[in-house]
């Protein structure tokens, strides 16, 4: 039997790209590299404008906290460092780097010196942090601080390939072209998470990277490859370990606190990358689909690339297009303009004509029918929370569990009404953040003022 | 490559950037393609008139409703279909012989004071329909409950004198004199009798039901419930004998179908989980069969339907799912 959850929905799957091999875009004239890539705090320029950089050399790092460093992914050039708006559409500084087409590669690009017997996870740890590897599916958490959550607590290590975003086929590339990448990248972390066996979740509509696995694997046993069904959100971790492991994770909690440990499969790919030749994350697959495109195409890419020369190297546009996408179709960003660069969680570029126009109603009225109840993946009353919302209740809102909400959008999906329920929902959980931090931030003052005589004790009241 | 963005700007939307085509409309238009079988029967058992009955009841109930959104101000809402339904299956359960005036004063009603005061489509306390049946049937109950045989000659648009000559026994009325009914099943179960005009054919409106389960237009629990729950307490409480063809005529005989499979499941006044509508279709099973077993009327779906509207709301807060992953973990 093929291993699901409860719930999710079946969009068309679209994977037009899916015979379509990595063609590697040669790197463009001008690189554009915004200084949050990642979940957590941004990254401080290290260089100013006019140095000379080298392929593959740390530009920006962050100040302790989490995060991780940006590289210049290509050698040449700092023309400037500005401030504008990124795929994800919000204001953050970035390194323009024109590029001197000389690919010098840095000094610290080097193979570890280590072998791998004696390779420990902190090593791994510590290479994967400058190597400034995030979690290449889109969510864009650092992953050394994945990899170090999970020391010690882990005993399920587990690759995701669901890719269950419509349109996109990079891990399903990756796995067909490159499976050694990332099964020798699985190796190189189990042996340091100190595990003998390894787990990769694929879906069922992958059925010839499924074959590839098999035959690579054979006579092996350190990878079980699992095949689950195609449903959206198969991607989701929750959703993959609820159907490997039956454990569910609760909202605000990590995978390390049941045991597991997830990743996408070209982020293991980049880890061992980083491992064996000391290459930081400076280029990353990149599906490039839509009906305004006009031959789509899966490209290996430079970070930083402007998507539109994206698009043009695939051929270009060949009509109007009315929505830009960077990620998937499901829970990707619209962009304003065609100019935002390429970065560590940008998997697909989508540009649809308004034939792909999604319906929207001034006045949607909830019928009340049930299915957003019925997709939710993570068991929540979509349609309620939206009530609530609407009404100004965010009290309600958050005893109907809205942070649980993992915003995957099955809800708006397949809402007959056309309720922009997911779209509510996430504004709603915006405020309440919002709320919940000014709250917390009064605490601490109220805490403080209450006690000046114990002031040394405020840190820890709050 | 330049595009010109004060021409053609660039849409930016909240994810999701698909969208299901199916929508309200569709969802209305399978319901009305569910219900043409046992419509199309109706008009052949009963003539021309069942027909005249159904356009009027539909016409007057979309006509109302774009009346009202108009004078009110609001953007007319006609198109998704909604108003129609509800026309149409109020026609469904009048009898044949009611004067023309009737279903255009009941889709009136239903429209009006029931749906658009209340707020519109999806605002509704009550189904729409039902109230209307249980409005008229308590208005004009002379005239509600004056059943035809099948095949009688009545004229189609004037009004019907209410003689004994075409005058016809229904099922559940037989029941309630405590004798089975004379006709046999299978000519009940076909359709062949006196009654409303679209209650007649249980079998009809299992297959429009079939339909909608294959469309995944409603779900099985709330049909399934309501039904097992008559028919068992037919079977533990039978009035008359044999229990089987008691039981069947329970269940064949009256609105139970048309109820169960068409009104019970509207979705604006029905749960929203799958245990709320098991627990909802049990209410509405046990009080039907207590209004037709222990009451004075000897049919009691609309009225059933009717009260379990009024809980949806505590059905869908009890009966909440648990979210993913259970329970906090204590900090």
């Amino acid at each position: 039997m093929k291993l699901s959850f409860k719930g999710g929905i079946h969009p068309p799957q679209s994977k037009n790209t899916a015979n379509c091999a990595v063609e590697k875009m040669p790197p463009p004239k001008k690189v554009f590299i915004p200084l949050s890539q990642h979940i957590g705090g941004a990254c401080v320029p290290l260089v100013k404008k006019g140095d000379i950089v080298d392929k593959g050399q740390i530009i920006g790092n962050v100040e302790g906290g989490l995060g991780c460093p940006v590289h210049a992914s290509v050698s040449g050039v700092v023309e400037s460092i500005e401030v504008k708006t990124s795929a994800s559409g919000v204001k953050i500084g970035q390194i323009v780097i024109e590029n001197d087409f000389e690919e010098r590669l840095s000094v610290d690009v080097k193979p570890i010196e280590k072998s791998f017997e004696s390779l420990t996870l902190d090593d791994v740890i510590e290479i994967t942090k400058n190597a400034g590897i995030v979690g290449l599916g889109g969510a864009t958490f650092p992953a050394h601080a994945k990899l170090a959550s999970g020391a010690g607590k882990i005993d399920h290590l587990i690759i995701n390939c669901a890719e269950c975003e419509p349109y996109i086929t990079v891990n399903h590339r990756l796995l067909l072209e490159q499976p050694e990448r990332v099964l020798r990248g699985l190796k190189i972390l189990l042996k340091v998470f100190g595990l003998t066996k390894g787990y990769i979740a694929i879906e069922d509509n992958k059925k010839d990277a499924i074959k590839k696995l098999k035959e690579k694997t054979t006579g092996t046993d350190f990878v079980d490859v699992c095949i689950m069904k195609t449903k959206y959100p198969q991607g989701d971790e929750r959703q993959i370990i609820y159907a490997l492991t039956g454990k569910e994770l609760t909202s605000g909690h990590l995978p390390f606190e049941v045991g597991c440990l997830i990743l996408n499969a070209e982020t293991v790919a980049a880890i061992y990358d980083a491992v064996v030749y000391g290459m930081p994350l400076i280029e990353r697959f990149v599906t490039v689909d839509g009906d305004c495109v006009k031959e789509p195409k899966n490209l290996s890419v430079r970070i930083g690339t402007p998507i539109n020369e994206l698009i043009e190297y695939c051929g270009g546009l060949t009509k109007d297009p009315y929505k830009i996408i960077c990620g998937g179709p499901m829970m990707g960003v619209a962009q304003w303009k065609m100019y935002a660069p390429t970065v560590k969680g940008t998997s697909a570029v989508l540009v649809f004509s308004n034939q792909n126009r999604t319906r929207q109603s001034d006045a949607p009225s909830c019928i009340h029918c049930g299915r957003c109840v019925g997709h939710c993946p993570m068991r929540l009353m979509p349609n309620y929370l939206v009530a609530f919302a609407n009404a100004g209740e965010l009290d309600k809102c958050k005893e109907f569990d809205i942070l649980g909400c993992v915003e995957c959008g099955c809800c708006s999906y397949d809402c007959p009404a056309d309720v922009p329920i997911v779209q509510t929902i996430r504004a709603a959980k915006g405020k309440i953040l919002e709320q919940m931090r000014a709250q917390k931030a009064a605490l601490n003052k109220s805490a403080v003022a209450a006690k000046p005589e114990k002031e040394d004790k405020g840190g820890k009241e709050s | 490559m330049n595009i010109d963005y004060t021409k053609n700007p660039l849409t930016v939307t909240s994810a999701p950037h698909l969208k299901n085509p199916e929508r309200t409309s569709t969802i209305m238009l399978d319901v009305i393609v569910a219900l043409l079988p046992a419509t199309v029967w109706g008009v052949y058992v009963f003539g021309w008139r069942a027909l005249a009955i159904v356009l009027a009841s539909a016409l007057s109930a979309v006509l109302s409703e774009a009346l009202f959104c108009y004078f009110m101000n609001q953007p007319i809402t006609v198109k998704d279909g909604s108003a129609a339904v509800t026309g149409l299956i109020l026609a469904l359960c009048l009898p044949v012989s009611v004067p023309l005036w009737i279903p255009v004063i009941g889709s009136v009603f239903a429209i009006i004071v029931v749906k658009q005061l209340f707020g519109g489509l999806g605002k509704n306390v009550v189904n729409p329909a039902i109230a209307a049946r249980v409005f008229l049937f308590l208005a004009w109950p002379a005239q509600m409950s004056y059943y035809t045989v099948p095949g009688a000659s009545l004229p189609v648009l004037a009004n019907v004198d209410r003689v004994d000559a075409f005058a016809s026994a229904t099922p559940l009325g037989a029941l309630k004199n405590g004798k089975l009914f004379e006709i046999g099943l299978y000519d009940t179960v076909l359709g062949k009798v006196g009654g409303c005009i679209g209650e007649v054919s249980a079998m009809l409106l299992a297959l429009g039901g079939l339909y909608l389960l294959i469309r995944k237009t409603i779900k099985w629990h709330i049909p399934v419930a309501y039904i097992a729950t008559v028919a068992l307490i037919a079977l533990i409480f039978p009035q008359a004998e044999p229990t089987w063809r008691y039981v069947a005529y329970h269940v064949f005989g009256g609105g139970l179908m048309l109820g169960a499979i068409f009104m019970a499941t509207d979705y604006v006044t029905s749960p929203i989980t799958k245990w709320g509508r098991i627990i909802y279709g049990i209410g509405c099973g046990v009080i039907t069969m207590v209004i037709r077993c222990l009451g004075q009327y000897p049919e009691g779906v609309s009225f059933a339907i009717m009260i379990m509207n009024l809980l949806v709301w505590y059905f869908d807060m009890y009966t909440r799912p648990s979210k993913f992953g259970g329970v906090e973990k204590k900090k």
